[in-house]
């Protein structure tokens, strides 16, 4: 085993709390139960680190085995490094008729004709998902293993989650997946989360949506402890009621997908109460909106229910479940128009 | 000796006692006069110096004087003030986030002896850090502590002048050529204090109502127990309410035209369950627009009242609201930022740019003046 072999394989190792490794060591299948056993879990990490290395050694284990264990690792925790979505559009006749064989051929098929040296490799996922590692290299270079690409993609979707890509690959990956997949055009998705589990639910939908009814009853007793006097609390009742339905509505009901931020570039008039000078100006108040939040739809949607944001919810907030982003540029539609301003694609 | 001996011998022992118990007594009644009490100086023999001194005061002095909240102040105003300071010592003060704490007046303490000031504090800290260690195993051998006034930055006559203190440590192992590393900065400093309050005073107290610390919270603890014996002062944390961090916003956007401020960046925190935290970050010459169009930057009154400054705050708020329908009231103001300078509602400040610190600190020293208790 090289020096880049022994490098990536002490940083997977590393990331892992050391309860965690023997799951995924016997996940991996390369080293035999003799050696398995032979591993002491609570002894500090180097020596763990040593101990695995050498035992890859024996076993002659080369760069193929460690990056399987590394993707195995990520498709495990997919909750790591940064996320960006990117949609696939134009879809072509027979864009439904893509199987994974094909889509694996032509994907490889065209990254290997235009980066000269690259390492790239594709597994399913039982829940349907296709991973993809990229090891990115040029013309004089080797692939480099110490900083993939991670690709995720569910066949038949329009959406593929993206992390770690540099600018210079951009092309070349949106290149390979358009044709890959057999659409037009790939484009920008403008939403980006620590979470891939969190944008897959968003995306596609995989949360639920409202039935508020059932949940309602549930919330009311929540509600009902705050007001000693129960005039006071019948009286709120109803207002809580709509509040509820309002937030539901917007962000779902149940546990919402774990989003973390959410950013509104504004270019609208200035809008703020009485000040007549500046409501003629015909420039824009320009201004950057950032919400951030350990559960940014757990947040809003606590807002709304609670009366700190007023219903009806704003476009502007449930368009992030709604469009499935988190980035918007907000400008006015046009010139004259006083009261609305539109979400729209920057 | 007949029985008369006797007698005279009693009398002779009671009238002795009696004026041996006048003499105590005197010396206890002193409650009344306190001014005029000397400070006893003792120096404990085992090599650790402290300046004790008795304690008479449960009251701050200068109670008397009625502080008011005020309602107007003075357009922040820009001045070179590397003209009056010593350009070293501005350049310490911008560099780092500095934690706040108010003081109370400080008893005898004389910008003349900081030198002795310094020995004594390191030596505190030397004593302090190896109790209870049983070996010398201390990371850091020795500290050194440099206490220095900043001169110019008082504004009015009463201000006494800002006082710098820097300690530093050479870590054990470190080579005898190594430099020793700064580890712990702070000042007490007074700027534009209330002419009336600081005129209260008596005579032997020195108010530098602003104490601003950065570097470890054990160091900063062990700082402020030796200032309270030393000076029979109390210190209390200087937290920064909204109230403060409107006029912060702006004094800071109406100096745009002078000094690019960059940019107005306003964060809120809204109690929803987890929190939500909103940053509204204006492009600065859009703020400035909407503060001018609230206070004329022509007009000839150069004092900016509580009302404009909360009809600016609102102007942000209701832009806000017509997008988002959230109700900004409903959570707390947490940090205003700008290129002039940072201030977080915890009592974190950072100083950008020090053309115009002598309108943040006169802002300050009255939040630590107000805060102190009467």
């Amino acid at each position: 085993m090289d020096a880049q072999v022994r490098s990536v394989l002490r940083r997977v190792i590393q990331r892992i709390p050391n309860k965690n490794i023997e799951n995924l060591l016997k996940k991996w299948n390369c080293l035999s139960a003799d050696q398995l056993c032979a591993l002491d879990y609570t002894r500090p990490k180097w020596m763990i680190v040593e101990q695995v290395t050498s035992f890859c050694e024996e076993n002659r284990l080369n760069l193929k085995h460690i990056t399987n264990l590394e993707m195995i690792y990520h498709i495990e925790n997919p909750d790591k490094g940064v996320w960006h979505a990117c949609q696939l559009t134009e879809a072509q006749d027979d864009a439904v008729g893509v199987d994974l064989t094909q889509f694996k051929e032509q994907f490889k098929a065209h990254l290997h004709g235009v980066v000269r040296h690259i390492s790239i490799k594709i597994k399913k996922h039982e829940d349907e998902a296709i991973w993809i590692r990229i090891a990115w290299g040029d013309n004089f270079s080797k692939p480099n293993h110490l900083k993939p690409t991670y690709v995720v993609h569910h066949l038949h979707t329009s959406y593929v989650f993206i992390s770690n890509l540099m600018a210079k690959h951009k092309i070349f990956l949106c290149q390979a997946l358009v044709i890959a997949t057999k659409h037009g055009s790939i484009k920008d998705g403008h939403l980006s989360t620590r979470s891939l589990t969190a944008m897959r639910e968003l995306l596609l939908r995989r949360y639920q949506q409202v039935t508020y009814p059932a949940m309602f009853t549930v919330t009311k007793h929540l509600f009902a402890g705050l007001f000693t006097d129960p005039c006071i609390g019948k009286e709120h009742s109803e207002h809580e009621e709509m509040r509820y339905q309002m937030s539901c509505e917007a962000f779902g009901h149940g546990p919402t997908p774990k989003l973390e931020t959410a950013v509104y570039r504004l270019e609208t008039r200035y809008r703020g109460n009485g000040n007549h000078t500046l409501s003629d100006r015909e420039e824009f108040f320009r201004g950057v909106v950032r919400f951030s939040s350990s559960s940014l739809l757990d947040s809003l949607r606590h807002c709304v229910a609670s009366g700190m944001a007023e219903g009806p919810v704003t476009p502007l907030l449930s368009a992030i479940t709604q469009r499935g982003r988190n980035y918007f540029v907000i400008t006015d539609k046009g010139p004259g128009v006083s009261s609305q301003a539109s979400a729209q694609r920057a | 000796m007949g029985k008369r001996d006797v007698q005279i011998i009693f009398l002779l022992y009671f009238f002795l006692l009696g004026v041996f118990l006048i003499i105590m007594e005197r010396r206890g009644s002193a409650v009344n006069t306190p001014a005029s009490r000397p400070v006893t100086r003792r120096s404990k023999s085992y090599g650790r110096s402290c300046v004790e001194a008795p304690s008479y005061f449960w009251q701050t002095p200068g109670h008397l004087a009625v502080l008011k909240i005020p309602n107007s102040r003075g357009t922040a105003k820009s001045q070179t003030i590397t003209n009056k300071v010593d350009p070293e010592h501005i350049a310490l003060l911008v560099k780092n986030e500095w934690k706040l704490s108010y003081i109370t007046p400080l008893h005898h303490f004389r910008h003349t002896r900081l030198k002795s000031y310094s020995k004594h504090l390191s030596a505190f800290i030397v004593a302090e850090k190896q109790q209870g260690v049983a070996v010398e195993v201390g990371l850091e051998a020795g500290f050194k502590v440099t206490f220095s006034a900043v001169l110019g930055l008082a504004e009015n006559d009463e201000d006494a002048e800002t006082v710098f203190i820097q300690i530093q440590s050479k870590p054990v192992f470190a080579a005898v050529a190594d430099a020793p590393k700064v580890v712990w900065r702070g000042w007490l400093t007074c700027v534009n204090g209330d002419l009336e309050y600081l005129r209260s005073l008596p005579p032997d107290f020195v108010s530098l109502p602003l104490f601003c610390t950065s570097g470890p919270e054990s160091l900063t603890t062990l700082v402020k127990s030796w200032f309270e014996r030393a000076f029979d002062c109390n210190f209390g944390c200087l937290a920064l309410n909204s109230t403060t961090l409107n006029w912060l916003t702006a004094l800071w956007t109406g100096c745009h035209p002078t000094c690019n401020i960059r940019h107005l960046k306003l964060a809120w925190s809204l109690p929803t369950q987890p929190p939500l935290d909103v940053s509204y970050t204006v492009n600065p010459q859009d703020a400035w627009e909407l503060w001018n169009s609230i206070h004329p930057e022509e007009s000839t009154d150069d004092r900016i009242d509580i009302q404009e400054v909360q009809s600016f705050i609102n102007g942000l708020e209701a832009h806000f609201f017509r997008h988002f329908k959230i109700f900004l009231s409903a959570g707390t103001l947490v940090k205003v930022s700008t290129a002039l300078g940072s201030a977080h509602v915890d009592g974190k400040i950072k100083i950008g740019n020090s053309d115009y610190i002598t309108t943040l600190l006169t802002l300050l020293t009255e939040c630590a003046l107000l805060k102190m208790p009467a």
